[in-house]
């Protein structure tokens, strides 16, 4: 007996015939709970959500809210009986109606439920929207359109919600308090809503769970702080673009030994046999700088991150590998300068592939 | 999607489909038919003439329109000067005198003894004045008259294109140093060429179908052709003929058309560096120089047909009582307002078709079925009765029913087919291009907020759709006003239009009763214009 609140059962989605994702399986174990969906743009994510919402067939496998079968090889509930809310990543409103009557419109569907959870007027405080509610739809900045886009979707109080995008087109000052607010309304309500972006900050704060969908498969669907720390494959750690495989030798069950960083001890995700030459991800946080160390290696660039610095050394057999310092660090190191890397190298959780 | 509802889509896109190949089709099977000798001899004598007098009427037309649209547009566009804002839209007025009202117009003001002669001797006195006022008749006569009543096609297009070159476009012009001239030559005016071209051709396709004013100045040309061989020699099949070699014509027009519309997509791409331009004040001799040329065409283009029908219904006022204004009225309108019906239901129905379904087949049946704008108004006509005739006598009369022909020739069903042939491609591209602004997220959205098919269509698409639908329906309105060929020859008996009563009375010879009709058509189509001009003289920031 399967109980989990929604659940896409090996489907192979595709928009005209043309497969864009094989055999995917993914589940939301609880109503309210949150996954995000993240992947390269033209990957399909897209495509997932439209067919969820309804709007695009399926031909194998099938997809399940609350027991009920929504889409399946047989059974197909058309998009406007399924009670699930699509905020489109484009404009979507109705060009001839202000954003107010839009978000109206959406409460209409909802009239008749006696378990209101949140009224139009929290909603547009919520996404601060009044401004521009009297306003239309080609009158608004794309930003705007978006949150318009959402609150409407919201008011729904869906049983499902899925989200493309949402804030893809919000101004990067006002992204994070958005983000704050998404949140709280969605736990508020308790809807369940799939997001999909490309933003992996935004997937793992806004998601309980994230699935990274690339070459035509979902690769990896877990926790937010495995797939960053655990990922599964090495295409997902080259999506996540968070840290650099480097080779190394395993010299014990919890050591290995790279050419030019010496030993480096910890715990193994996925135990190898000893002596096995295997490509071991270094992440900007996994190593610690230290002044006074004998490791020494070349400065070659450095981001400022605003909190942090990010600082790529180069070794000595010419590997890139990048590293976190604080931003209130004592003090700076410059391109082509000496940089200390603390010394016996300690990793808490080891990922080789 | 249930198979329903595709079936119905695709059956009402074959049928509008079918009936505008009919016409098509009957021109073409013409050539396994008979004719009466005098295609022999017209083919030795007097097809080459209709050849060459289509020809110089093209080209003539084209050179003049050019000049005329071109210029007026580039002057309103780019530079401010006194009354700027009034020609802008006064320039549009045009459209209200078809080419035959022109000509009468003309004809009659230059004629021996005509209003210039009574102007001059008026103003002073008893004079020979006829030996020295030109006379404006045949070819020359015929390139005016459709050149002023047609350039502001090429005046629209040409406009907007100008209207919609970003600021960045001159500004480079400026930076590489280029001057006025310069800028205008290898800047503006290619940027602007597709429109220019896609103006260009719809001139074209207008002077090839132009049948009243060609008749009123006696040009032989392949549309007055293939009247003639109908109505004086009763010869379906030739008229049919040289209904092939206009229709080959027109092909290559409409081939030129499409594919410098595709360009055009290229050239007004501005999508997010637009930067909207700053007119220039004109100053000085300049100033006037635009006051005087834009003046000039409006008073040519509309003011002087005008003037000249005003000046009759008031010299001779008799006219005005012995017509049934009211009569008149009521049939256009009767017309006018069951073609709209049918074309916007039809139009929508496959718009909305195409948008649900977005089938492959159904939009090649659509882009197949607005091919009749293309087809002159005579040969539709003709050929539809041809149609009628072959399937009369093959298929209804072999079958022992009554016949047909008596429905569909002479009756206003008849004519609100082959209206709907032509006229279709106004209906179904004026709803498309209201369905194109509209993201195909929106219909999405309301599926999404429970919105069923047809609640979505009646709540979210009509109510956006209802400006197009208004200016789809003023557009048929003002066609079918001024349409002439198609009415004169499928109306029924005794079932007169203004556009009708006017070419009668001037092909009687008397102008002067022409008159009366043809001022009410310019005051309607006028009204219809003014309704419209916001539409067509839409801007970036409106």
């Amino acid at each position: 007996m399967n109980n989990n609140f929604f659940e896409v059962k090996n489907v192979d989605f595709n928009v005209g015939g043309k497969i864009k994702v094989r055999n995917v399986s993914f589940s939301i174990e609880k109503e309210g709970d949150i996954i995000c969906l993240l992947g390269p743009s033209g990957i399909g994510k897209t495509t997932i959500l439209r067919t969820i919402a309804g709007l695009e067939n399926l031909k194998s496998g099938s997809i399940e809210l609350n027991g009920k079968i929504l889409s399946s090889e047989k059974v197909r509930v058309e998009p406007e009986d399924r009670n699930i809310s699509l905020a489109f990543q484009e404009n979507s409103l109705f060009p001839h109606y202000t954003v107010e009557k839009n978000i109206l419109l959406g409460a209409e569907r909802n009239k008749d439920k006696k378990d209101k959870k949140i009224s139009f007027k929290e909603i547009i405080e919520l996404l601060n929207i009044s401004p521009i509610l009297k306003k239309y739809p080609h009158q608004i900045s794309a930003g705007e359109s978006q949150r318009a886009s959402l609150a409407r979707s919201l008011i729904v109080q869906p049983d499902l919600l899925l989200l493309d995008e949402p804030l893809s087109n919000v101004d990067q000052s006002f992204k994070e308090e958005i983000q704050v607010s998404l949140k709280k309304i969605l736990n508020k309500l308790k809807i369940s809503t799939i997001i999909v972006t490309h933003d992996s900050y935004e997937a793992f704060y806004l998601g309980s769970k994230c699935g990274i969908i690339l070459n035509e498969e979902l690769k990896q669907f877990d926790d937010p702080y495995k797939v960053y720390h655990f990922p599964n494959s090495i295409e997902v750690v080259n999506f996540l673009n968070r840290g650099v495989l480097i080779p190394a030798e395993v010299t014990s069950p919890k050591s290995l030994e790279n050419e030019d960083l010496g030993t480096i001890t910890g715990n193994f995700i996925n135990p190898f046999p000893i002596g096995s030459k295997v490509k071991l991800l270094i992440q900007p946080e996994d190593l610690q700088h230290d002044d006074k160390s004998n490791l020494q290696l070349e400065v070659v660039d450095r981001k400022f991150r605003g909190t942090s610095f990010i600082y790529t050394l180069k070794t000595l057999s010419n590997l890139l590998i990048p590293v976190f310092v604080h931003s209130h660090h004592i003090h700076q190191h410059e391109i082509e300068e000496k940089f200390g890397i603390k010394r016996p190298i300690h990793i808490d959780h080891i990922v080789c592939f | 999607m249930n198979l329903k509802i595709i079936n119905t889509w695709y059956l009402s896109s074959f049928i509008i489909s079918i009936i505008v190949l009919i016409p098509i089709l009957t021109v073409f099977s013409s050539f396994f038919e008979d004719t009466t000798n005098y295609f022999e001899i017209l083919k030795e004598t007097f097809f080459l003439e209709y050849i060459f007098n289509s020809i110089t009427l093209l080209l003539g037309v084209l050179f003049l329109t050019f000049i005329l649209g071109v210029g007026s547009a580039y002057i309103v566009s780019f530079y401010e000067f006194p009354g700027a804002n009034f020609f802008k839209w006064a320039l549009i007025l045009s459209f209200a005198i078809p080419p035959y009202i022109y000509a009468y117009s003309l004809f009659a003001f230059f004629e021996n003894y005509g209003t210039a002669f009574t102007i001059l001797k008026f103003l002073f006195g008893d004079g020979e004045y006829n030996k020295h006022i030109p006379k404006f008749s045949g070819m020359f006569g015929l390139i005016l008259s459709l050149s002023f009543s047609l350039f502001a096609y090429v005046y629209i297009l040409a406009r907007s294109s100008f209207l919609y070159q970003s600021q960045n476009l001159i500004e480079l012009g400026k930076n590489l140093g280029f001057s006025k001239f310069k800028s205008f030559y290898s800047i503006i005016l290619p940027a602007a060429r597709p429109a220019i071209v896609a103006g260009l051709s719809l001139v074209a396709m207008e002077t090839l179908a132009e049948f009243g004013a060609v008749d009123f100045f006696s040009i032989n040309t392949l549309t007055t052709g293939i009247y003639n061989a109908w109505i004086a020699f009763d010869d379906l099949a030739f008229a049919n003929r040289i209904s092939f070699f206009l229709l080959l014509f027109i092909f290559i027009l409409f081939l030129t058309e499409n594919l410098s519309r595709k360009k055009a997509k290229f050239h007004l791409e501005t999508k997010g560096g637009f930067k909207k331009r700053e007119k220039i004040k004109l100053q000085g001799s300049k100033s006037i120089f635009a006051i005087i040329f834009c003046t000039l065409l409006f008073f040519l283009s509309f003011v002087f047909p005008l003037s000249q029908m005003l000046y009759w219904t008031i010299k001779f006022p008799e006219n005005l009582f012995d017509l049934n204004i009211i009569d008149l009225l009521m049939n256009t309108l009767y017309l006018v307002s069951l073609s709209s019906l049918v074309l916007i239901f039809f139009a929508l129905l496959s718009n909305y078709g195409n948008r649900v379904s977005n089938k492959k087949i159904l939009n090649i049946l659509s882009t197949l079925s607005i091919s009749g704008y293309a087809i002159p108004g005579v040969i539709l006509a003709i050929a539809f009765i041809t149609f009628v005739a072959w399937f009369d006598d093959n298929f209804i009369k072999s079958m022992g029913f009554l016949s047909i022909k008596k429905v569909f020739i002479g009756s206003v069903l008849g004519l609100v087919i082959v209206y709907f042939v032509r006229f279709y491609s106004l209906a179904f591209n004026g709803i498309k291009s209201g369905y194109e602004k509209m993201n195909i997220a929106v219909d999405e959205s309301a599926y999404l907020l429970g919105y069923s098919k047809t609640k979505t269509f009646f709540n979210i698409h009509i109510p956006y759709l209802r400006n197009s639908l208004l200016f789809v329906v003023i557009l048929i309105s003002l066609e079918i006003i001024r349409e002439l060929p198609i009415t004169l020859i499928l109306r029924p008996f005794n079932f007169e239009t203004f556009a009708t009563t006017a070419y009668i009375s001037a092909s009687e010879d008397l102008l002067e009763a022409a008159a009366v009709p043809a001022l009410f058509l310019i005051l309607i189509a006028t009204f219809f214009i003014l309704l419209t001009s916001k539409y067509i003289l839409r801007e970036r920031d409106e």
